[in-house]
């Protein structure tokens, strides 16, 4: 427990004072590489930077069904998840995208996926897969 | 580290701007307990740049996802190149040919077009908004229980004058025929699979035509960078990013309601209120996401952020809604027992977030857990508690913990 000098709303802003530099003058775009085209033909080379992912059953399953699509990333960056919510995303990858993974493929690339980023099934774990973001 | 030093040179710059500030109010609080938890960054995150951006978090690579650190958020526009980045599709645009690009307007006209990047610039009268776009799913890393999906947190959003040609004055040329329902609007993505639905996003007739949703050529007065949707990309006020569609190169009018999976599947809420939702009761009916809600952001302190006993601080923020505009942010220091206002600063455009302060002296070394949450002028505030199957439109009480040493 503390006591904290907590100030606030003691100066309401004014808009005048210098503060005002907030406004929409201030622009701090950086002005690097900006593509205006004095060449009319703009191009980039996208870098990947690509995790390893450490052997295991269903790994290569994994590889072959998964980064077609997506770098392997979209799975290094989730929190642990159950198997249920793993298996939902899989089956949305097969059946609502389209992925070309047979039910077999579909166990192994589970299995693969609880072993490296899973969690024991626990009470109130979404079971319905999301779409979009 | 740049992004180090930069925050460093802002801690002293912030300070000296408090030196002199009087009429301290002192307010008893309790220091809550502080639990670690999604949004607390165990380890540091991984940076990543690529062409035409500053160093940013790596979501994902291939489509590229890229949030944007925090301490850009201490300018009230979002530099081009710390803007967040988000794609669906692994097909991106790497590359345009200006002599050859054109934005195509069909369907239900009188007159198609086909628009280069210089038809739009020089034959139109040209819009600039200052409005936020933030993605449907930012600061999803938040909800619990976990959402899969894009482990946002507080960075998939941003700030930026944009300039360009209002649909409706490209409609107008185009000539729509009566019965107009929806206008939809596809870039340059395509996905890797035929099975993949492209991309492509849906506005009512009326919304299309309000004057405000535009074509951007510019982003803070410069071309858009590559992924971020160079050359043009559709700007829609107040409303997610989900519509802003990226690298737009076609608008077509319909005669009937738009239907796609990315509107009838994919970025749908529960029509219900905030669009919450629980795990265990999981909403039938539901909408696609639209408006934003009304939320803040803590700039400073940023999360675990360490500051000192007895020196004084500013804590700062952003908020924004879809447009009524804000009115009021409040500030807690002791976990949400008491608040008190915070100052907000001028308004820069009702579509703009607006930028939050308020000063804190902080008493004893511990643990402090700092909240905030903004109200708009229809009197729409934050959330209490919020979930929803896709990890969407999160806006619960801002919260930041800070350790005093």
């Amino acid at each position: 427990m503390g006591l904290v000098a907590f100030v606030v709303g003691c100066r309401q802003r004014s808009g005048t004072s210098g503060e005002a530099a907030h406004g929409v003058a201030r622009v701090d775009s950086a002005p690097t590489q900006s593509p205006q085209p004095q060449n009319p033909v703009h191009t980039i080379a996208l870098p990947h930077d690509e995790p390893l992912f450490p052997p295991g059953p269903g790994r290569e399953e994994f590889l072959a069904a998964c980064v077609v699509c997506h770098s392997p990333r979209y799975i290094t960056m989730q929190p642990p998840f159950t198997r249920s919510a793993w298996l939902g995303e899989v089956n949305k990858m097969k059946d609502v995208y389209g992925g070309h993974i047979s039910d077999q493929q579909v166990q192994r690339i589970v299995d693969y996926l609880v072993s490296i980023n899973g969690t024991p099934d626990p009470v109130g774990a979404p079971t319905t897969a999301n779409y979009g973001e | 580290m740049k992004t180090r030093d930069a925050r460093h040179l802002m801690n002293r710059r912030g300070f000296l701007q408090l030196v002199g500030v009087t009429g301290a109010a002192a307010l008893t609080s309790s220091c809550n307990r502080v639990r670690s938890e999604a949004g607390t960054p165990l380890s540091p995150p991984n940076l990543s740049r690529f062409p035409e951006k500053a160093e940013l978090i790596l979501l994902t690579d291939r489509p590229p996802q890229l949030e944007t650190p925090l301490h850009y958020f201490r300018q009230d526009l979002t530099p081009n190149e710390a803007f967040f980045v988000r794609w669906h599709l692994e097909g991106i645009p790497t590359s345009v040919d200006l002599r050859t690009f054109r934005l195509n307007v069909s369907g239900h006209v009188q007159q198609p077009l086909q628009l280069s990047v210089d038809d739009l610039r020089s034959q139109f009268e040209p819009l600039s908004i200052i409005a936020v776009n933030q993605c449907s799913g930012n600061s999803r890393s938040f909800f619990e229980p976990r959402i899969p999906g894009g482990q946002w947190k507080n960075g998939a959003v941003g700030n930026a004058k944009w300039t360009g040609v209002p649909v409706r004055s490209i409609l107008d040329r185009a000539q729509v025929k009566s019965g107009a329902v929806d206008v939809s609007f596809a870039g340059l993505d395509a996905p890797p699979l035929p099975s993949v639905a492209a991309f492509a996003k849906a506005l009512s007739i009326d919304h299309a035509r309000d004057g405000e949703v535009m074509v951007a050529y510019a982003m803070n007065d410069q071309p858009l960078p590559m992924v971020n949707g160079f050359p043009l990309r559709l700007v829609v006020p107040g409303w997610y990013g989900t519509y802003w569609v990226k690298a737009l190169a076609n608008i077509t009018v319909l005669p009937r309601a738009f239907s796609n999976f990315w509107t009838d599947i994919a970025y749908r809420i529960p029509n219900a209120p905030n669009g919450t939702e629980s795990p265990q009761h999981l909403a039938t009916d539901t909408v696609p996401i639209n408006r934003f809600n009304v939320r803040s952001i803590f700039v400073r302190p940023e999360p675990n952020e360490i500051w000192h006993p007895g020196v004084p601080n500013e804590i700062q923020g952003v908020a924004f809604d879809s447009g009524h505009g804000i009115t009021r942010v409040e500030v807690s220091a002791d976990g949400g027992t008491t608040w008190a206002d915070a100052r907000l600063d001028a308004e820069i455009g009702k579509y703009s977030w607006r930028r939050w302060r308020a000063n804190w002296t902080p008493g004893k070394r511990g643990q402090y857990r700092l909240m905030a949450r903004a109200a708009n002028a229809i009197g729409e505030t934050q959330s209490t508690e919020q979930w929803n199957r896709s990890g969407f439109m999160w806006n619960v009480i801002e919260r930041v913990d800070v350790k005093v040493e």
